[in-house]
């Protein structure tokens, strides 16, 4: 119990720490990206020591904590703070189950990097948890009575459901190779097979990186929040600490993406030659493999924030026949072919398993030219449609009655 | 085999990951200047324009329609994360014990619930065409 609430205090703080320090990371690489400094000015304070603006963070932590909690009159006050502090907590509690590694402290004693060990239905909780943060979104779009809230929390909801399908599918791929639901399982899994589920499940890899950056809503999947068409979205209404519940959610969610493609499809704190392959480890080696861990998560942090940085935001119908269409129907075949590999070739991918992934990826390669062939942006009636008389007006020539305008008083 | 305690400290990190952002509401109450009204500010924000009417208003049909495509996706995985996980799993029942004879084949059992799996797929694949076909997923 104690050693419980210990591993919880230091996770919780990791956690926290990274999501601030990983704010001014993102505002470094964008300054990089676009070719400006970015922020470099904020050190220590009353000295000239500018640390490289290591002391942001802290400086909007303390002007969040100061600002007016306000709670606009027209908002549903229950849920309008029932909502950030929803998602927040699933965002945090998620990492319960998330294993950072074994280490035999000698004497017989061996600590387990994780909150819980031993649950065997890690991933089904991760998966549960991660769809209360939907509520979160929702709550707050639907409290804040405000119609961009509103809209983009049917965004959201619209774009997170869609996503989670993929998601499942990526991950079933994942549990039928491994036969486990404990993430602690699926990376000793990996390190014994010394081949990571990324190489072996390439379709899987792609669907599932697609659907958990999408449910991060990171910026190619950032609809609900697009800034150009609906202000913040879901929390336009939020200020305060209530909008840090939100911020820190979403960069929460981003980190624990990257950690679940980490520990499901690149090996966890596997590395050929470095690690061994020994579900435990003594206390040097045991550090060696967290950093190789942290490192992992923090370079698939990294392309998060290159995308971001790089990409252009979808429309909204794209990104549902993108889930829909595309990548749906390869969660799918990634199924399939997984249940089939496991189900008549177990022996011949335990034995070669370099072998095995080569296969795959011929497979993967396959389907793609298939999905190329067959892509749904060649069916055109998935283009919006806008009213012909506003949209060609000089060929049409104007309306019997003159152009519509928007009768304001009217409405009112 | 799981222990109702090994869950303790998943309730434990629930409890104490909703204290927490409480906590910091509670601080910044404590801390933070107090409120000041006024109509304006009151007023929803819709990017300095006076709200023409209010938010609950009906919403468009085709959100409802992808939440029910969801549901059925959703539950079919379900239905497949048990066998994702017995199905290479010879401790709870042997690969001999659930073998069937068939006239004068001998049935692997596992091969039947591979076969089941496989039609219940494609059962979900056809479903999902014939929703593909009357345009549900289709964003107009």
């Amino acid at each position: 119990m104690l050693l419980a609430l210990i591993k919880i205090a230091v996770l919780v703080f990791v956690l926290m720490t990274a999501t601030a320090y990983l704010v001014l990371l993102e505002r470094w690489v964008a300054a990089w990206v676009q070719d400006r400094v970015g922020p470099n000015r904020v050190g220590i304070p009353l000295t000239k020591v500018r640390l490289w603006g290591l002391g942001q963070p802290l400086a909007d932590g303390v002007k969040m904590l100061l600002k007016e909690q306000y709670v606009p009159s027209h908002v549903d006050k229950f849920l309008y703070t029932l909502a950030p502090i929803s998602i927040m907590a699933s965002a945090l509690a998620l990492f319960a189950v998330v294993p950072f590694g074994t280490i035999d402290l000698g004497g017989g004693y061996i600590l387990d990097l994780v909150v819980a060990p031993g649950i065997d239905v890690g991933l089904i909780y991760i998966f549960a948890l991660s769809s209360v943060g939907v509520y979160g979104v929702i709550l707050g779009g639907w409290a804040s009575n405000n119609k961009y809230s509103f809209l983009g929390a049917l965004r959201s909801s619209a774009q997170l459901i869609a996503y989670e399908i993929p998601l499942g599918l990526g991950i079933l791929g994942v549990i039928l190779m491994s036969n486990s639901l404990r993430l602690e399982e699926v990376v000793n899994q990996q390190a014994e097979l010394g081949v990571w589920f990324a190489f072996l499940q390439p379709i899987g890899f792609l669907v599932f990186l697609v659907a958990a950056c999408a449910e991060a809503g990171r910026l190619p999947f950032d609809l609900p929040e697009a800034e150009q068409e609906l202000v913040c979205g879901y929390h336009t209404e939020y200020s305060g600490m209530r909008l840090v519940m939100y911020a820190s959610a979403e960069f929460i969610h981003m980190i624990t993406a990257a950690v679940l493609i980490v520990l499901l499809f690149l090996g966890g704190w596997h590395f050929w030659g470095i690690t061994g392959s020994e579900p435990v480890a003594g206390l040097g080696l045991g550090l060696v493999r967290l950093l190789i861990l942290l490192g992992k998560i923090f370079l698939v942090i990294f392309l998060f924030m290159m995308v971001r940085w790089s990409w252009p935001r979808f429309r909204f119908d794209q990104l549902m026949s993108l889930a829909w269409k595309v990548m749906l129907p390869l969660g799918i075949v990634n199924l399939v072919v997984v249940a089939v590999a496991v189900e008549y070739f177990n022996d011949a991918i335990h034995e070669r398993p370099w072998l095995a992934s080569a296969v795959m990826w011929a497979i993967a390669i396959v389907v793609w030219v298939v999905t190329a062939i067959v892509n749904p942006r060649r069916d055109d009636t998935n283009l919006p449609r806008l009213n012909d008389e506003l949209y060609r007006p000089d060929e049409l020539g104007p309306p019997s009655g003159g152009y519509a305008t928007a009768d304001l008083t009217a409405a009112r | 085999m799981q222990t109702p305690s090994a869950m303790l400290p998943i309730a434990l990190f629930i409890i104490l990951a909703t204290a927490l952002p409480v906590g910091m509401l509670v601080a910044a109450k404590l801390v933070g200047p107090k409120k000041r009204r006024g109509a304006v500010k009151d007023m929803p924000y819709e990017s300095g324009m006076d709200p023409i009417h209010g938010t609950r208003r009906r919403f468009d049909v085709r959100f409802h329609l992808v939440a029910i495509a969801f549901l059925v996706f959703d539950v079919e995985l379900l239905f497949l994360y048990p066998w994702a996980v017995a199905s290479r799993d010879h401790s709870a029942a042997g690969p001999e014990g659930v073998d069937w004879a068939v006239g004068e084949h001998l049935v692997s059992g596992r091969g039947i619930v591979f076969a089941g799996v496989m039609i219940f797929t494609f059962l979900l694949a056809l479903g999902f065409a014939y929703d593909w076909k009357k345009g549900v997923f289709r964003w107009r």
